[in-house]
Order: C-alpha cells, then structure tokens, then sequence
C-alpha cells in the first residue's frame, strides 16, 4: 500500500517537474529544493520533494495542518536543525549553493535567510536594541550606522511614525501587530536575500493582518519572501506562486491565480473549496 | 406525558447542581480555602516577626542606660568612734563596716545606719595607728600601719546562716596574721604608708617608714605535712630608691610588680618577682599634662592601674609589650569625672568598671572596655571621705565630711556593651595595641571580656566569599549547560541528581569537610591547586583536539550529550594533578607547600581552613544555586531563542544576549539564595572552620562566624549575662543581614520581573 502510494507520487513529482521545466524561463530561481526528504527520528514528515521558489516574488505553502509546510520553511533557514532527532535528505539550494553542505556556516545562513514566527518574539530590549540586534550580533557597534539602520528597518516595516518617539522603551510594551512588524524591521535590518514568514498574521487582530499584508507587498520589490499561512484568502491576497502540501508531499506548485482558480489536482481543489482541511 | 417528564428530569437535574446547599457549599469551601491560604501566609509572616521581636526583646537591655538612685540617708554611726578611714559592706548590700582611725570596726545595717556590731582591734598599748591600706578589696583585708613598724591585719568576713528560714549575716572579723602585730620594720620606725597583698601562699607588706624607707617584707607560708601547723618564711627587701615622694603603693596579685606613684606624678614600677631583689622596671611621669594624682588603684584583675588626678581625669595605665617585645607603661584611655580632683576610685570586683568620686561629690561610673560613662551624678554637697562600691556593684555607700553616709543604688548591667566594645578596635589590657578580639570567656573572675562582633561578622563573610567563589561558577555554568546546551534526555537525570546533593545533612558535609577534607588538603594541598590549573586546562587541550577528532567518533555523540566525553577528562586531569603534584612539592617548594609559604611569605597554615571551608560550603550552596538558574534559564521562551538564532546569532551570543538576560531575575535570585544560606550555615563552618575567632584574609587560616559562634557559646552563656545578650545581639545581626540580602534580592528581582513580564 505504501509502495503503491509512493509509486504515484513519484509520478506526480516527475510531472510537476515538467511543467516546472516548461515555466523555468518564466522566473529566476532563488530557492532551490530537490527531492527532499525529512525525518522526525523514524517518522518521515517530508517525502521527496522538489520545487523553484522565484527571486522578489511572494511564494505561499498552503496546506492542511501537519501537512509539513512550516517544517520546509524551517528547512530554508536550517531551523530544523535544533530539533532533536532531525535527518534530512536531499539538497536545498540558495543561489545555487547547497545549505545542507558540511562547509556552510549556518549563522551566516541565516543572516541571509531572516525568518519572521507565528507569534511575535521581540527581546526584552527597547524598540532600537531589538532592531540592531542582528547588526550588533555581526559586530556593527557604530552608532550612526546603527541609527540609520535602525530607522531605514523601521520604515521599511511600516512602524517607524508609531515607534520613532519610543525607540527606547521596552518592546514588549508594544501591541501585538506592532511587535509582529518590529520583528520584521528587526529581520530586514541585516539586509537578507529571503524572508520567511511562519503564519505572521494567525496572532494578529484583523487590522494588523491587513497591515502586515501591505507590508508584504511592499517588501517583496527587495526581497524573496516565503509565507506558510493556513489562510486561503491570505495566500490569494498576498502571494505570487502558491505550493499545495498534503501529508508531508507537494501537490502542487503554480502561480497564485492559477492555483486557485485551476487546480490541475483533485486533492488540491478538494482543500481550496472547502471540503477538508 | 413524556415531555411533562423529560422537564421533571432537568428540573432535578437543575435542582441538584443549583441547589442552594450545594451553592453554599462551593462557596465555602471556596472561602475555607482562600482563608487558610491567608492564615498560612500571614503566620509566616508572623512568626518571622516574633522570632525578631524576641531577638530584640533580649538584647534592648543592653541597650538601656544605666543609673543610680539614693536610698537613704543617715549620720555615720559612732561618730565618736573617730573618723572613718575604710567603708566596706558585704555581698547582699545588708551590713557595711567602717573601720575609724582609732582602731575600731562598726558594723551597721547599710539600710538605715543601725548598729550591728563593734569590735575593738587589738591595737596595743601605747602604738598609734599611723597608716592604713586595704588589701585585696575582694579578701576583706585592711591593714593598719603602726607607729612602731608593725603593722596588723584585719580581714571582715560574713557568714550567712538560715535561723529560722530567714537569712541572717553576721559580721566577723579575723587576723590572718594573729592578734599580735607583724613586724615590719625591724627598726621600728613608724609606717607612714603602708600595703598588702595577701595570696594563697604569700603575703607581701610594703611600707614607707617614717625615716623614709621603703621596706618590702614577704610572708611564704609553710605548711607542715604532718599537721596542721603553719610556718612563715620570712623575705626582707629594702627598695633601692627614695621614699620621700611615695604617696601611693599597690602590689599585685601575682605579687610581680609594684606600682609606687608620687602626687606629682612620677609612677614607678618594681619588678618583685626576687622577693629579695626588687628590681626598678619603668620610670615615667604620667602627669605631664599638669595636675596631681590624687588617687590610684588597680582595675580589677590588677593589670592596669587607675590613676586619678586633680583635675578630675581618670586614667587607664598599663604595661605593655609591644611587637619587638619591649615592655613600656602606656595609658589605655582617660575618663574625665569633672574639674575637681578625684578623691577615691572603687573598682567593681567582678568586672572591669569602676566608680570614681570626685571633691565636688561628682559620681562617676566606667567601664574601661567599653571605655563607656555609664553614670554621671551628683551625689553629694560636702567632700566625701570614704566611698564603697558593694561586691555586686549594685549599691554603694559613701561617707560625706559632715558626717553623714549616703546609700545608693546603682542600676548597670550591662556596662561592657557599647558601639566601640562591638564594632571598633578595643585597647584589651595585655595587648601592644587597640585590636578587633572577640574572647568571651575566660577560667578567671578578673577576666576582660573582649566581645567584639566585628572578627566574627569578618569571619561569616569571609566564609560565604570563599564558598560563594566556589560554589557561584560552577553551578552557574551548570545550570547554563544543563539549562541550554544540554539534551533533554541528559537533562533528566541530571537536574535531580545535583539536587538530591542538596538533600545531603549538613552536618554530614560539616563532618567529612572536618575529619576527611581538611586532612586531605592539608596533605595533598599542592594536588588541589594543581587541580584548579589542569582541569580546565585538560578540557580546554580536550576540546580543541575534539575538533579534529574523526567525524566517525564525533558523530556517535549525540548532540547534548557531548559533556559524557568530559567525564573521563575531567577525571583523567584531577588524577594527574595529585600524581604530579609530589613532583612539583619536590622541585618547586622544596618538598612541602606548607612549609615554603611559611618561610618564604610568612603564610601559616592551619588545618582547619577557609579553603576547606570555601569547598565544603561551595558543595553545599551548589545545589540550591544550581536548580534555581537552570529552571530560569531552561524558562526562557523558546521562541526567544529561535528568533535569536534565525537572525544568524550564533547560540553563544544567543546565550549571552537574550537567554541570560532574560533568566537574570533567576540567576539574581539563585546568588543570592545561596548567598544568604551560605551566610546562615552553621555545621559545615562550626565543622571545618577550627573556630578561630581571628581577622586574616589569609585562605589558610580558620574563622568563626556568627552562626557557630552561637552555636558554640550559647550553651554555656549564663542566661541574661552580657554575654548571652551579646550572642542574641550576634544572632539579630545575622537575621539583619540575611533580611536585608533577600529583600534586596526580592526587590532587584521582581524590578527584574516586571521589565521580563509580559514574556
């Protein structure tokens, strides 16, 4: 039974590839994953899977819960590695380069793929340390270096007009959709080529939702921005291209308008329609 | 029917969970509970208060000031008995004495003056009486010098004895020496000054002769060993100096030295240990400052002279040897009665205070330790003549020049007690200089209770730095590895296995830190500073060849395990530290550490020693410290850490930056926990420490702190003494401090706590 499921999977991926391989012209590849295969101790969550992420595009996983979608987001950042038990098959390219290599410096990694969680996680610092953090952390103690950065992140997360009076206030003082958005500020600071963003908005009341989703907007014109949300209209509103995942495996991958208005794939128009999930 | 039925069963069903009874019932057990808590708390609370108030409550005597009161008043009896030269009274402040220039003992009710008793001195026929002298205040001796050289000793004792079941004192006077005056000078001249010493064996007689000799004249006593009989062996000195201006004489009790003063000044002290060869020590002028001596005795105990002078100052003066053992007469301290000069000085019999009376009739008690004024009073409107101070120090009569004797009670208790006898360097008798001394008693009556908290406060925290140096780093660093780095599945048997360590008496740990440790360290001392070096010296040469090790055996590993591999390491490095360290003695310090530091710093060794002490509290301290930061920091929000690592933070400066900031109220609070048990810890310090009252920051030497000093001396302290209150006011002082250290935690920790809150 599982051989047999394996089988038509294995089939399904190959098709995706081709059409992949018939879209590849249309954008310029970020992010890389082939066939990747992650295990939980003996339990696979991900089966072998492969697809392109386009550079300053806006790229969703949508999916059922469990479905495996945060666990490959955490991939791109090597997040995963500090869960106990981790194995991970296959490779993940950025830029071309192999993260899982031995020789990568996962800090620097990281730097470059910023990663923005569900629930907001500024450190008990002011607003302004929260933000140079990540600067100070690569041994930018200058001041105005820092103060530029700091307010330059702070635009570009949309919060500087509410911030610039309190910048040394203690973060935590902040609304949540306000420490949603210096958490971004904080992310965008150390200039990373990709952000990704683990349901940024499922903590937020509906007005910081639309906030975020502006903000989204505007950041994707300098960055590659990867978004798992469990909310369908979210990935319609905000993204470009639109992963399916069901049961740890890829479904589907396909632009955002094609997705959702033509699913090629059973299981996924079943999920956008309503029937489960 | 059926629906008739179907409101029937939610009606009782209603009924029974909203029925009034089971409301109440809610409600009540509710309010038991919520006032239970409250009566928990609030009795805490309360028994910590009452446990302060006690403290206070014993120790606020010592803080009450002293005073006097007059009691009556009357003329002296048989005034045509001539004039008094010696009052006395006896221990339970019923009968006093005085002893007239004509030979007479009238012994009178002390409460109103009434006759009790008089006895005729058999002076002889013919002699007059010339001088007189009280010897040991404490013996009842009196001698009268006589016109023809001999002089007679007199000593008035009390019986006590229970007719009736009422006590009843009846006064009886003795002659030591027989009825029959001893001779003195063998030429007969008249005695214009005389003293005495009377001892268990010998008696020793000075005395100024009329042609201005001074003859010294010491009685051995010989007992027969086959009866009763006694014999004197006579000893005849005459001292090498002119008595002309001798006007005070006093010998001590151990019949060393004589103090011989002048009114002008000149003091004089003669080494008598010869008995046939008086040897003049010290010459010094002690009124350089103007005035005369108007009086002088020995402080109780006999090592330190009182000398008072007409300008109304009292002075402590004594011998002493200094650090390159020469011996000097220095003056301790000064106590100023008033302007007019002091006529008698009565030192207290049982502890180092005195009573000075001065021409205007100005009281004034001391106490010479505390070097403290406990009573200042104007007693008297015409000059007295005769003043005593009752054994007790508790009353004293005073004889005025018209006649009259006063009686007074004197309220002081606890006269050895103030500020500086507790905190501040204290001159003690005997010692080259003022010193921090905590030494509360003694085998002697005569003892100066030297009761200074200031070693003992020194030694506690000096026990807690040692420990806490200890005892901070490495559950600390614990508790950040067990707490961060280390695997879950490690992490369980490791949280409680350090803290059942905290499980362990410690009076176990005091008593192997005593009778194992410090043998141990005393003999392997260089292996344990060997150790400090090579451990971590071994792990760090282990970790940087870990790197390179092969992938094969790195990776068999799990992550959070990898601190197994120390293990042997850490083992391996300690062994070798013990092996090599014969070596080291041998090359480096000639064999033993111990004797090296001796002779070549000067850095003495005892066995029971802070370093013990610092191991064996540090072990103690571990645990507690340990398991309050590791749960701080394993409760720092996972979510911090991951937003600090996916910012490229690499998880050491994760840990320096957001993990250790965000536990620092716990790590706050763990240091200060531990501090505050290291500082009340009693076994392992009253164990380990040798008890050494001393203040020397040196590792090497031993401490008392607070704690065991009570411990120790709280059983013997006799209740409500000085020195019992004084151990009371140690144990607030502990309490103080403790209190203060976890307030201030408290506070630092929830400003902490508030600044973290909404994590």
């Amino acid at each position: 039974m599982t051989t047999e499921a394996r089988k038509t999977h294995a089939i399904d991926i190959n098709a995706l590839n081709r059409a992949d391989k018939s879209g590849r012209d249309k954008f310029d590849t970020c992010i890389s994953v082939q066939d990747l295969n992650l295990f939980y101790g003996s339990k696979q969550a991900l089966h072998k899977v492969s697809m392109e992420m386009p550079r300053k595009k806006v790229t969703a996983y949508i999916g059922p819960s469990g479905c495996g979608k945060s666990t490959l987001l955490r991939c791109i950042n090597r997040m995963n590695d500090l869960v106990d038990g981790v194995t991970i098959q296959g490779k993940l390219l950025l830029d071309g380069e192999d993260i899982y290599d031995k020789n990568i410096n996962v800090a620097a990694l990281r730097r470059r793929v910023g990663m923005v969680f569900q629930k907001p996680n500024p450190f008990p610092k002011s607003i302004y340390e929260n933000v140079a953090y990540g600067l100070r952390i690569q041994g930018i103690n200058d001041r105005r270096v820092l103060d530029e950065i700091v307010e330059k992140s702070l635009r570009g997360a949309a919060l500087w007009d509410e911030a610039k009076d309190r910048l040394n206030d203690n973060a935590l003082g902040m609304s949540g959709g306000q420490q949603q958005r210096l958490v971004i500020a904080r992310a965008i600071a150390i200039e990373p080529e990709v952000i990704l963003l683990d349901e940024p908005a499922s903590a937020l009341d509906p007005i910081s939702t639309l906030k975020i989703e502006e903000l989204i907007d505007e950041l994707k014109e300098k960055y590659t921005i990867v978004i798992v949300t469990h909310n369908m209209q979210q990935a319609a509103r905000v993204s470009d291209y639109t992963a399916f995942m069901y049961m740890g495996e890829l479904i589907e991958f396909g632009e955002t308008s094609e997705l959702f208005t033509n699913p090629s794939k059973k299981q996924t128009e079943d999920y956008i329609t309503g029937r489960y999930g | 029917m059926s629906e008739t039925q179907s409101s029937a069963a939610k009606s009782t069903l209603l009924q029974l969970s909203s029925s009034d009874a089971y409301q109440r019932w809610r409600l009540l057990k509710d309010k038991i509970v919520a006032q239970a808590v409250v009566i928990g708390g609030l009795s805490i609370i309360l028994a910590i208060v009452l446990i302060f108030f006690y403290l206070l409550y014993v120790v606020f005597p010592l803080l009450l000031s002293s005073h006097a009161e007059s009691v009556s008043s009357y003329d002296a009896p048989e005034p045509a008995m001539g004039s008094t030269v010696f009052l006395s009274m006896e221990e339970q402040n019923e009968i006093g004495v005085r002893f007239t220039d004509t030979g007479k003992a009238v012994f009178f009710a002390v409460a109103d003056g009434q006759v009790n008793r008089i006895v005729d001195l058999p002076i002889p026929e013919g002699v007059r009486i010339t001088s007189y002298a009280h010897g040991s205040v404490d013996k009842g001796i009196i001698v009268y010098g006589l016109s023809d050289g001999r002089v007679l000793v007199v000593r008035h004792e009390y019986k006590l004895s229970y007719p009736e079941s009422k006590r009843l004192i009846t006064p009886t006077i003795s002659y030591p020496f027989g009825t029959e005056p001893t001779v003195i000078d063998n030429s007969g001249q008249a005695l214009s000054k005389v003293t005495v010493k009377v001892g268990d064996k010998n008696t020793s007689f000075l005395a100024k002769t009329a042609d201005s000799r001074l003859v010294f004249v010491t009685l051995g006593k010989k007992e027969s060993m086959f009866d009763d009989e006694v014999t004197w062996e006579r000893t005849d000195a005459v001292l090498d100096m002119t008595a002309g201006d001798v006007d005070f004489m006093l010998l001590d009790k151990e019949f060393r030295n004589l103090y011989l003063a002048s009114r002008t000044g000149d003091l004089t002290v003669v080494d008598v240990t010869d008995k046939s060869e008086p040897v003049i020590k010290h010459k010094i002028n002690v009124m350089k400052q103007g005035g005369e001596i108007t009086s002088m005795e020995f402080l109780n105990g006999d090592i330190s002279v009182l000398i008072g002078d007409s300008r109304g100052e009292l002075a402590q003066w004594t011998i002493v040897r200094d650090k390159q053992n020469h011996y000097s007469v220095q003056k301790l301290r000064s106590f100023k009665v008033s302007d007019a000069p002091i006529i008698t000085i009565n030192p207290e019999q049982r502890r180092k205070g005195m009573l000075a009376v001065d021409a205007n009739g100005e009281m004034g008690i001391y106490n010479t330790t505390a070097e403290r004024e406990l009573i200042k009073e104007k007693v008297a409107d015409s000059k007295p003549v005769a003043v005593t101070l009752s054994p007790r120090a508790n009353a004293f009569l005073m004889q005025t020049e018209d006649g009259k004797i006063q009686h007074w009670k004197v309220e002081n208790e606890h006269p050895e007690v103030s500020w500086s006898s507790l905190w501040q360097k204290v001159w003690y008798e005997s010692y080259p200089e003022p010193d921090y001394v905590w030494q509360s008693s003694a085998a002697s009556n005569d003892f100066e209770p030297k009761m200074s908290l200031t070693p003992l406060v020194f030694g506690t925290l000096k026990a807690s730095f040692y420990a806490m140096i200890v005892a901070i780093p490495l559950a600390l660093f614990g508790a950040i590895y067990t707490g961060y780095f280390m695997a879950p599945s490690m992490r369980q048997y490791v949280k409680p296995g350090i803290e059942i360590m905290g499980a362990l008496p410690t009076v176990i740990l005091g008593f192997l830190a005593g009778l194992w440790l410090a043998p141990f360290v005393e003999v392997h001392l260089t292996g344990i500073f060997a150790l400090l070096m090579f451990v971590p010296l071994g792990v760090m040469i282990f970790a940087y060849v870990w790197q390179y090790a092969p992938n094969a055996v790195r990776n068999n590993i799990p992550e959070g395990w990898d601190v197994i591999v120390l293990v042997p390491v850490i083992i391996f490095s300690g062994w070798f530290a013990f092996e090599l360290s014969p070596v080291v003695d041998e090359y480096c310090f000639g064999g033993d550490l111990r004797t090296w530091m001796r002779t070549e710093f000067g850095i003495g060794y005892d066995q029971r020693n802070t370093l013990v002490v610092g191991l064996a509290m540090g072990f103690a301290v571990i645990p507690m410290v340990f398991s309050i930061a590791e749960d701080a920091i394993f409760s720092v929000p996972k979510h911090l850490t991951t937003g600090s690592l996916a910012l490229g933070a690499t998880p050491w400066q994760t840990l320096a930056k957001v993990v250790i900031l965000t536990a620092s109220p716990g790590i706050f609070s763990a240091v200060m926990i531990g501090l505050g048990r290291a500082v009340g810890e009693t076994m392992i310090v009253l164990m380990a420490t040798g008890n050494t009252p001393v203040m020397d920051i040196s590792i090497f030497q031993g401490l008392r702190t607070l704690s065991a000093n009570i411990a120790v001396e709280m059983p013997e302290a006799e209740v409500n003494s000085t020195h019992y209150r004084v151990l009371f006011l140690a144990a607030l002082v502990l309490f103080m401090f403790t209190f203060i250290v976890n307030s201030l935690a408290e506070l630092v920790r929830q400003n902490l706590r508030q600044k973290y809150s909404s994590l």
